[in-house]
C-alpha cells in the first residue's frame, strides 16, 4: 500500500460510525479517516473553516455521505459540492440505508460517483465498506489536490 | 206663387238642404262610428288571440302595473305558481308569492327604470307552501307619456336544475376530499414505507453488527448454549432484515404504475422457469409447459406473478422423488383468461385457504420449507391491480393448484 488517500466520511448516527471504523480498520483502512457528524461540519471541513481552519489543504480522496443528516443533509452537501468549482472532483459516493429509488435518482442527477445502500448483514456491510475504502483510497487515482499519506 | 210665399218657399228649401247635409253628415258620422267599432272589435281579437298565445308558452308570465299588481296571469303563471288568474289578478305580485329577492328591490327597481329590464333568480312559494326558484326576466312597457305603466314578467322553474347543480357541485367536492384525503394516505404510505426502508433498517443493521462484533471477540469464551443464543440472535435478525426487505418490496408494488401492454404468456412463462431454474439445484423436476394465451397486463409485474408460483411450486415439490410442475391455461371463460400452475408437492389444508394468500401468511413450519410468506400476497397484489382473481385448490402432501384469471386484450374480441 504504497499511497493512500484520506476519507471524509459524514455519518451521524454514532453506531454506524464506529461500526465503519472497525470495518475500516480490520484493513487498515482507518488510520485516514475524518469523521464528520452533519452536513454543516462536512462542508466546513471541505472549506476549511469553522472547527477546521487550521487543517491541511486539499481535498479528501473520497466523501462517504449519508443522506440523511442533522442541519444540511446529504443531498444538499452533494448539491453545494458538485455545483463548486474547488470540489467538483472530489468523488462522492453516497452510502445510506435508503433503497429509495427517488433518493437514488436525486443523487445520480446531482453527479453522485456511487450509490451503496448499507447492507442489513453485517459481513456484508464489512465487506462493502472494506471495497469502498480499498478502492477509493487505495486503488483509484484521485484527482489532482487530493490529500495523501505516502 | 205669391210674393208672400217666396219667404216660406226659400225657408223651405233651407230646410230641404240642412236635412240633406245633415243626413250625409249623420251617415259619415254612422260610418266612421262602424269603422271604429271594426277597428276595436279587431284590436279585442288581436289581443284576445295574443293572450291566448301566451296561454300556450310553457313560461309562467304574468304583467303587473308599478305597484306590483297584477293584471294579466296566464296558464304557465298558474301552473308554475298554483294560483288561477281569478285568485292572483288584483294582488300584489311579490305578496302573493313571498318572493325573495336576490338583491334590495330599490336597485332592481332602478335597474329597470333605467334599462328597461332586469333578469335575476328569484326564491318564491306556490300556492301549496312549497319553494320554487325561477329565472325571471322582467321587462318594462311605457304609456304614450313614456311614463313606466306596467311590467311583464316571464320566469322559469329552475328549481330542478339548482338542485342537480348543487348535487354536481356536492358530488365535485366529494370527490376533491376523497382525492385529498387518498393523496394524504398515499404520502403517509409513502412516508411509511421510506422510514421502514431507512429508520428500521438502521437499528437492525447495528443489532447484527454489535451482535457479529460480540461473536467474533468472545466465542472462544463463551459455553455451547451461549454460542446458540449468539446465534438465534443473529438469525433473527437477518429474519426481520428479510420481512423488511419483504414488506418494502410489497408496499413498492402496490404504488408502482402499472405498464400494460399485450404480453405474451408463453415466452413470459419460458423466462420465469429459467430464473426460477437455478433455485432447483439440479433436482428431477418434470415440467409440462402447456399452451397459453396472450393477455393483456404489466409485463414485469406478471412476470413475478410467474416467478412466485414456480418458485412456490420447485419449493413445495422438494420432497417428492418425482416431481411434477404442471403450467397451463385452464379455459377461456367470457373476457378472461385462467392460468394455472399445479404441482405435486406438500399441498395443503383447504380448511386454511383463505389464509394462503395473506401477508406473512405461512401454512407450513419454516424449518419445512423457508420463507417469509409475502410470494403469494405478492401474486395476489398483482393481479387484484389486473383486475383479476387469484385462487387455489390442494390437498396435503397431494398438492396444490393454483389459478389466477387476466382481463382479455380487447382485441381479441373483433
Amino acid at each position: 500500500m504504497s499511497t493512500m488517500g484520506r476519507i471524509l466520511m459524514v455519518e451521524d448516527d454514532p453506531k454506524d460510525v464506529e461500526l465503519t471504523l472497525t470495518a475500516l480498520e480490520e484493513y487498515n483502512l482507518a488510520n485516514e479517516v475524518v469523521v464528520t457528524r452533519d452536513g454543516e461540519e462536512a462542508l466546513d471541513y471541505l472549506y476549511c473553516r469553522g472547527n477546521f481552519t487550521t487543517r491541511s489543504n486539499g481535498n479528501p480522496a473520497v466523501l462517504l455521505l449519508d443522506l440523511k443528516l442533522p442541519k444540511v443533509d446529504g443531498l444538499e452537501v452533494l448539491r453545494q459540492i458538485k455545483s463548486d468549482q474547488k470540489l467538483k472532483m472530489i468523488p462522492v459516493v453516497v452510502l445510506t440505508s435508503s433503497h429509495e429509488e427517488k433518493d437514488m435518482v436525486a443523487s445520480y442527477s446531482r453527479g453522485v460517483n456511487a450509490y451503496v445502500v448499507k447492507p442489513v448483514d453485517f459481513h456484508e456491510f464489512v465487506n462493502a465498506i472494506k471495497e469502498l475504502g480499498m478502492f477509493w483510497a487505495v486503488i483509484n487515482e484521485p484527482p489532482p489536490g487530493t490529500l495523501r499519506k505516502t | 206663387m205669391t210674393s208672400e210665399d217666396i219667404p216660406h218657399f226659400l225657408i223651405f228649401v233651407l230646410f230641404a238642404s240642412l236635412v240633406t247635409r245633415f243626413a250625409a253628415v249623420r251617415r259619415r258620422v254612422e260610418r266612421d262610428l262602424l269603422l271604429s267599432r271594426n277597428e276595436l272589435e279587431r284590436e279585442v281579437m288581436e289581443r284576445t288571440q295574443q293572450a291566448s298565445l301566451l296561454n300556450l308558452t310553457h313560461d309562467s308570465i304574468f304583467v303587473r302595473d308599478m305597484d306590483f299588481g297584477i293584471t294579466y296571469w296566464n296558464r304557465g303563471a298558474q301552473e308554475l305558481y298554483g294560483w288561477t288568474p281569478e285568485k292572483a289578478i288584483g294582488k300584489r305580485s311579490h305578496e302573493l308569492l313571498h318572493t325573495t329577492f336576490p338583491e334590495p328591490l330599490e336597485e332592481i327597481r332602478a335597474e329597470l327604470l333605467r334599462t328597461g329590464r332586469w333578469e335575476g333568480e328569484l326564491k318564491r312559494a306556490k300556492a301549496n307552501g312549497a319553494e320554487v326558484l325561477v329565472a325571471s326576466r322582467w321587462s318594462l312597457s311605457r304609456d304614450e307619456r313614456e311614463q313606466p305603466a306596467a311590467v311583464l314578467e316571464t320566469s322559469n322553474d329552475i328549481t330542478e336544475r339548482k338542485r342537480r347543480e348543487k348535487e354536481v357541485h356536492d358530488l365535485n367536492q366529494e370527490l376533491a376530499k376523497r382525492s385529498t384525503d387518498l393523496e394524504t394516505a398515499n404520502k403517509e404510505l409513502e412516508a411509511f414505507a421510506y422510514s421502514v426502508s431507512h429508520d428500521l433498517r438502521a437499528p437492525l443493521r447495528h443489532m447484527d453488527g454489535y451482535a457479529e462484533l460480540l461473536q467474533k471477540r468472545a466465542s472462544s469464551a463463551l459455553d455451547d448454549k451461549s454460542r446458540r443464543y449468539m446465534t438465534m440472535i443473529l438469525e433473527a435478525s437477518k429474519q426481520m432484515g428479510n420481512l423488511i426487505d419483504d414488506l418494502l418490496a410489497f408496499s413498492k408494488l402496490g404504488r408502482a404504475e402499472t405498464n400494460k401492454t399485450m404480453v405474451n404468456l408463453e415466452q413470459l412463462v419460458k423466462e420465469a422457469l429459467s430464473e426460477v431454474r437455478q433455485e432447483t439445484g439440479g433436482r428431477n423436476i418434470a415440467w409440462r409447459i402447456g399452451a397459453l394465451p396472450i393477455c393483456y397486463g404489466d409485463r414485469s409485474m406478471l412476470r413475478l406473478v410467474l416467478v412466485n408460483l414456480l418458485s412456490n411450486a420447485v419449493k413445495f415439490t422438494r420432497r417428492q422423488p418425482q416431481a411434477e410442475i404442471e403450467v397451463g391455461s385452464a379455459g377461456e371463460g367470457g373476457n378472461e383468461v385462467v392460468v394455472f400452475v399445479r404441482d405435486n408437492g406438500a399441498g395443503f389444508d383447504m380448511r386454511y385457504v383463505n389464509k394462503l394468500f395473506g401477508v406473512f401468511q405461512r401454512l407450513h413450519q419454516t424449518e419445512a420449507f423457508e420463507g417469509t410468506g409475502i410470494g403469494l400476497a405478492t401474486v395476489q397484489r398483482i393481479v387484484h391491480r389486473h383486475g383479476g382473481r387469484a385462487w387455489a385448490e390442494g390437498l396435503v402432501d397431494k398438492g396444490a393448484t393454483f389459478y389466477f384469471s387476466l382481463s382479455k386484450p380487447e382485441e381479441s374480441n373483433s
